[in-house]
């Protein structure tokens, strides 16, 4: 009786092994699929900072775009959701708040401030149009809001 | 982190296989006793406890521990197949393990104090080196268990976790090895923080191999080497350094008759099959004999092996759960290392990630060592497979590094 019973659960022992280890690969796959995907299908649905600087012609590590997917501080400390080590930046720069459908940038009483258009940024909120210029220590970014 | 219902689908598996083991078990033993089931409740019990844990308090990766508890359902089925006392036991050890497990990943996140400890860990090396000397008790040709009251442990275990934090710290910090203008009866002592470091790390693998651990000295070599590889040591050094080890194997082999004993046996183990061939020519036709699905459990004769419960637990596995049963454990062990690695890539400090990779690199050396010994494919060398062997010291001390593992992936979110 034992033997028959052992017998035949041991197909399904096995099987059972080798479904948990398909499904933790798979959750492990979709897992590093989802840090992949965030840069490449998001520029459509959210609006993003794109940058014009050559990125060779500087020393430190700088992605080319950035997804404004949620409320984001810029800055040079690692805590920030967008980190860039530029010398020119303070530790904790500026910020990117959404409010609705705007888009708004705050200065956060930088050192060498943040200009919009060429226009250093006081105390207050401005709110980013398509196109706009964003200039934070020696970067220069494009605001793309593509609808 | 959001809670998605796919999170526990590979939980229900553990508790499955759970299910399916110890009901096999209850009826397996004549007559029926109720304390199987009971063991296995407590087992499925502990595992989603912690995994539960792990995901409400959003404890960082979230796969380490499934994949773990996975490997030790394995061990915890075949033990009690083998020997209920030792599973009982392996329970006790399991209990504590996870009590150490939360321990650790609090003591690693909370207390800033680690990377700052190295003259700590060598201290407590040499201690543990010293105390086995003095008072350890000889089991099975090695001496290196130390008795406290009715227990005993394997220093060995400890040194494991020492050594991988000692390396982290020294890369952290390499100016604190470095012997600097130090008079000593009129003469001057300069030495590179480098070599230092590599005089400290024989040194360890010096005291393993006389207190007859050979599989740990060699573990602590594969560490140390990749580690030297990994922290982009010139190809000058990595040569000197093989040369150096391949000259002091072969020195053990020609002074040590046990290594020679265990080379020869690796070499034709049938010359000599009836006495010192007898265990590894035992675990090949234990493995030969499970096929693809095994015998199935409690059919097969695993026990004619000596120490299947320990070394030689894969051979078990894969006369009663086929070779299919033993691929997955060596798949679990692989997605394991790949997720510690992960770990360390994404981590941010430079400590943080060498202690994740030693980690791992120890977990996925160790498993590749016992493998390769029980398959006859590397000479035998006695050490546990982690999380499946029996073997308190060994359990909890996985759990302790898995902790710490815990804490750094928690940092790297």
């Amino acid at each position: 009786m034992f033997e028959i019973l052992s017998s035949l659960l041991k197909y399904i022992f096995t099987t059972v092994i080798y479904f948990f280890i398909f499904s933790v690969i798979r959750l492990i796959y979709l897992d590093i699929r989802s840090i992949n995907n965030r840069l490449e299908t998001a520029p459509g649905k959210h609006p993003y900072l794109k940058l014009i600087n050559r990125r060779d012609s500087l020393s430190f590590k700088v992605e080319e775009s950035y997804i404004l997917d949620n409320n984001k501080t810029l800055g040079r400390s690692s805590k920030n959701d967008i980190a860039i080590q530029d010398p020119y930046l303070s530790s904790r720069h500026a910020e990117f708040i959404i409010k609705g459908d705007s888009y708004y940038i705050k200065d956060l009483e930088s050192t060498n401030g943040t200009r919009v258009n060429g226009m250093r940024l006081a105390d207050d909120m401005v709110r980013l149009d398509n196109g706009d210029k964003i200039q934070v220590g020696q970067l220069t970014f494009i605001f793309v809001k593509e609808y | 982190m959001r809670i998605l219902p796919n999170y526990f689908k590979p939980l229900y598996a553990v508790v499955l296989i759970n299910i399916i083991g110890f009901l096999l078990l209850y009826f397996y033993r004549k007559p029926l006793e109720n304390t199987t089931i009971y063991m296995g409740l407590i087992v499925i019990a502990l595992i989603c406890l912690t995994y539960v844990l792990i995901i409400k308090m959003n404890m960082g990766d979230e796969y380490l521990f499934l994949i773990v508890s996975m490997l030790i359902s394995l061990g915890v089925i075949m033990l009690y197949r083998l020997d209920k006392e030792l599973a009982f036991k392996q329970i006790v050890w399991l209990t504590c393990g996870i009590m150490l497990f939360f321990l650790s990943y609090y003591a690693y996140l909370k207390l800033e104090l680690w990377d700052k400890l190295l003259y700590c860990y060598l201290g407590i090396s040499l201690v543990l080196f010293l105390l086995t000397f003095l008072f350890g008790r000889h089991i099975k040709g090695a001496n290196n268990w130390i008795a406290v009251g009715r227990f005993s442990f394997q220093p060995s275990e400890l040194i494991k976790v020492l050594y991988v934090l000692f390396l982290a710290s020294y890369r952290n910090d390499p100016d604190k090895l470095r012997i600097d203008n130090i008079r000593l009866k009129g003469i001057k002592l300069n030495a590179s923080s480098q070599l230092i470091f590599m005089a400290i790390s024989y040194c360890f693998m010096a005291f393993l191999a006389l207190q007859r651990e050979f599989g740990t000295a060699l573990l602590l070599f594969a560490v140390y080497y990749t580690f030297l590889y990994v922290m982009g040591s010139k190809v000058p050094v990595m040569l000197a350094n093989g040369a150096f080890a391949l000259v002091g194997g072969l020195l053990g082999y020609f002074l040590m008759y046990h290594i020679r004993v265990r080379v020869d046996v690796w070499l034709n183990p049938w010359k000599d099959i009836a006495n010192k061939g007898y265990q590894i020519t035992q675990s090949l036709f234990a493995i030969g004999a499970g096929g693809f699905f095994g015998t199935g459990l409690g059919l097969g004769h695993p026990d004619f092996i000596p120490e299947v419960h320990t070394d030689f637990i894969f051979s078990a596995i894969c006369e009663e759960m086929g070779i299919f049963g033993g691929m997955a454990v060596i798949l679990l062990f692989f997605i394991f290392a790949y997720r510690g690695f992960k770990v360390s890539l994404t981590v941010k400090q430079p400590f943080d990630k060498t202690v994740a990779l030693g980690i791992a690199m120890m977990f996925a050396f160790q498993t590749f060592i016992i493998l390769g010994g029980v398959i006859k494919f590397i000479p035998m060398t006695g050490i546990t497979l982690p999380f499946i062997s029996y073997g308190g010291s060994s359990l909890t001390t996985g759990f302790i590094s898995l902790g710490i593992l815990q804490a750094i992936s928690k940092k790297s979110l």
